[in-house]
This record gives structure tokens, C-alpha cells and sequence, in this order.
């Protein structure tokens, strides 16, 4: 069954996207409807999950640009996302690495739908290069390039965030 | 070397993806630079952050949702909307006599006669054609005499015809 395979790919994909979690339940919903309408045009010399998630990269990236997202706040990362440190971590790195993940989640707002998109499928998601270039349909060579823009911007972030708190 | 052009290398060097000479370009740089030494360290934080951002389970509401979405049905589209064009309503209902006198001849069962007279009637009609064309050749002949005549006539009244002779 397509919802027991993929809900939880699509669910976060949108998830991370996004930012917000109601909003993201309602994307993954739109999501599965278009997949229910387009399974006629689906080719089957291509792989399905790539198929599907550029469906629903497209289906985010149109929405992003209609709706606008980046004027809305994400999910505090709190709420959703935290996961306990790990046990060997002290609890200062523990914490540390707690507030790069908060920078983080704040600061994909700030990149473009495209660059983000790319560095959630590749960075957080842990894609190939060539999955990534398959989904998305953009040479190799541009999603090198999206996805490093991407990451020295928010190691921008970061950076400054520490700079921060080193003044206070 | 330029921040900015070291700063395009950073990622490219954190993946261990960079050319040798390049690799020591940006760390000959960040011995000096520490404004690119530390973009080099936060990006390096940033890719293991990333890395160990949690999976989330769809709430159990959301899975019902997707569990109860309608597969819709194909809506059926006429394939042929072309032939429904009122323009040819006409041509539809000709071929539709046409098919009707066919279908009539074919079911006949005195069609030998059928054809006996259809094939008398066309010799009939062919006859009166020929018929025409003779007597329309007819006309012409005299209508041509016609002619000469009326133009000896106009030759022997001119005066300066007479003068020449």
C-alpha cells in the first residue's frame, strides 16, 4: 500500500520543508491525492520513489511560492524535533549541538525553495547526489552547487550564533 | 586569495572533494584567515547537525486521512469531441441519407430491375445530352452562316470598298 510505504518519506520531506507541522500534514494529504491522479502517467522505466518525490517537490515548491511561507514562523524546534543527547555526549555538547539544530531549522527558511529542497534531500535525508539530481531534474553539477551555496549559508548562521552568545 | 573564492571551496574540502592543489590553497588560508577558519568549523557542525535531524511518525490522524483519500475515477472525456461539432451536424445527417438509400438499393429484393432502369434512365439521359450537343452544333453552324452573310452584305454596302475597286 503507497500511504504505509511512503507516508512517512512524504510527511517529513513536507515536514522539513515547510517548518509546520499542521501545514505539513495538509501538503502530504494534497500530495497523495495527486499521486492517486497522476499513477496513469507514471513511467515504469523510473524509479518510483524518485518519481514520487519529485511530484512532491514540485507540489512544495509551487505551494512555497503561492502561499509564501518564509513570512511564517517554523515549528519551534523544540515541539517536535528534539531527540536526547546522546549519552556519551557531556551535557554541555549535548546542549550545544541542541542549539545548531535550532539554528538550523530556523535558518532553511532563509535559503531559496530550490537550495533548500536540495539540502534537505541530500543533507538531512542522506540522498545521493544523483538521487537528488533525479528528483529534482537538474544536472549533478547544479546540485553540487545549490547544495554547498546552501551549506556555507547556514554555516553563516551558525557562526554568527555563536558570535552572539560569545558576546553575551 | 579571496574570502569569497575560498568560501566556494569550503564545501567542496569539508566532503574531501577538492584538487590537491586547492586542498592546500584553503588550508594555507585558514592558518591565517580565522573569519574562513571558523565558517570551516560551522559548516563541518552544520553537516553533522544536519545529519542527525530525527524522522517523525505521521500522526495516526494524519494516516487515517491518507488511509480514507477517494481514489478518483478516471473522468471519462469524450476522445472524439472533434466529431461533435455542431458545424458538422449537416454532413453527419447527409451521410446518414446517403447510408439510408445505400442500405435501401442493398436490401431491394428487385434490384435487378432497380438496375435495369437505372442503367435505361442514364442511357436515356446520355441520349438527350447527345441530343443537345447536335443541335447545339446545329446552331452554331448557322449562326456562323449567319454571319458571313451579314458581313458580304456590310462589304457590298461600304462605299470605300467601291471607291478601291
Amino acid at each position: 500500500m503507497l500511504v504505509d510505504l511512503f507516508s512517512k518519506r512524504i510527511f517529513n520531506l513536507a515536514y522539513q520543508f515547510a517548518g509546520n507541522a499542521q501545514e505539513a500534514e495538509d501538503l502530504t494529504q494534497d500530495i497523495f491525492l495527486k499521486l492517486h491522479r497522476n499513477l496513469g502517467r507514471y513511467d515504469f522505466d523510473r524509479n518510483f520513489a524518485a518519481w514520487l518525490l519529485t511530484l512532491a517537490k514540485n507540489h512544495l515548491i509551487d505551494e512555497y511560492r503561492r502561499t509564501k511561507w518564509e513570512k511564517r514562523n517554523r515549528d519551534d524546534f523544540d515541539d517536535q524535533l528534539r531527540v536526547t543527547a546522546s549519552a556519551d555526549d557531556g551535557p554541555e555538547t549535548g546542549l550545544a549541538a541542541e542549539e545548531t539544530k535550532k539554528v538550523l531549522w530556523e535558518g532553511l527558511n532563509r535559503l531559496s525553495p530550490e537550495t533548500r529542497m536540495a539540502v534537505i534531500l541530500k543533507e538531512i535525508q542522506g540522498r545521493k547526489y544523483e538521487e537528488v539530481a533525479e528528483i529534482l531534474n537538474v544536472p549533478v553539477g547544479t546540485v553540487k552547487s545549490r547544495i554547498n551555496r546552501g551549506r556555507v549559508q547556514l554555516a553563516g548562521l551558525i557562526r554568527s550564533a555563536k558570535e552572539r552568545s560569545h558576546e553575551l | 586569495m579571496s574570502c569569497d573564492r575560498i568560501q566556494d571551496l569550503l564545501a567542496p574540502y569539508a566532503d574531501s572533494d577538492l584538487a590537491a592543489d586547492d586542498k592546500v590553497l584553503v588550508e594555507s588560508h585558514c592558518r591565517t584567515c580565522a573569519d574562513c577558519a571558523g565558517l570551516l568549523a560551522a559548516l563541518k557542525e552544520a553537516d553533522e547537525a544536519l545529519a542527525g535531524f530525527p524522522e517523525i511518525e505521521p500522526s495516526p490522524a494524519l494516516l487515517d486521512r491518507l488511509y480514507r483519500l477517494p481514489v478518483e475515477r478516471k473522468v471519462s472525456r469524450p476522445r472524439f469531441r472533434f466529431f461533435l461539432r455542431p458545424s458538422l451536424q449537416p454532413v453527419f445527417a447527409a451521410a446518414a441519407v446517403f447510408m439510408t438509400l445505400v442500405s435501401l438499393y442493398f436490401i431491394n429484393p428487385n434490384r435487378k430491375e432497380l438496375n435495369r432502369a437505372v442503367v435505361r434512365q442514364f442511357h436515356r439521359g446520355v441520349s438527350q445530352v447527345e441530343r443537345l450537343y447536335a443541335k447545339a452544333e446545329a446552331l452554331t453552324d448557322t449562326l456562323g452562316a449567319y454571319a458571313d452573310n451579314l458581313f458580304v452584305a456590310l462589304k457590298a454596302i461600304n462605299p470605300l470598298s467601291q471607291n478601291e475597286e
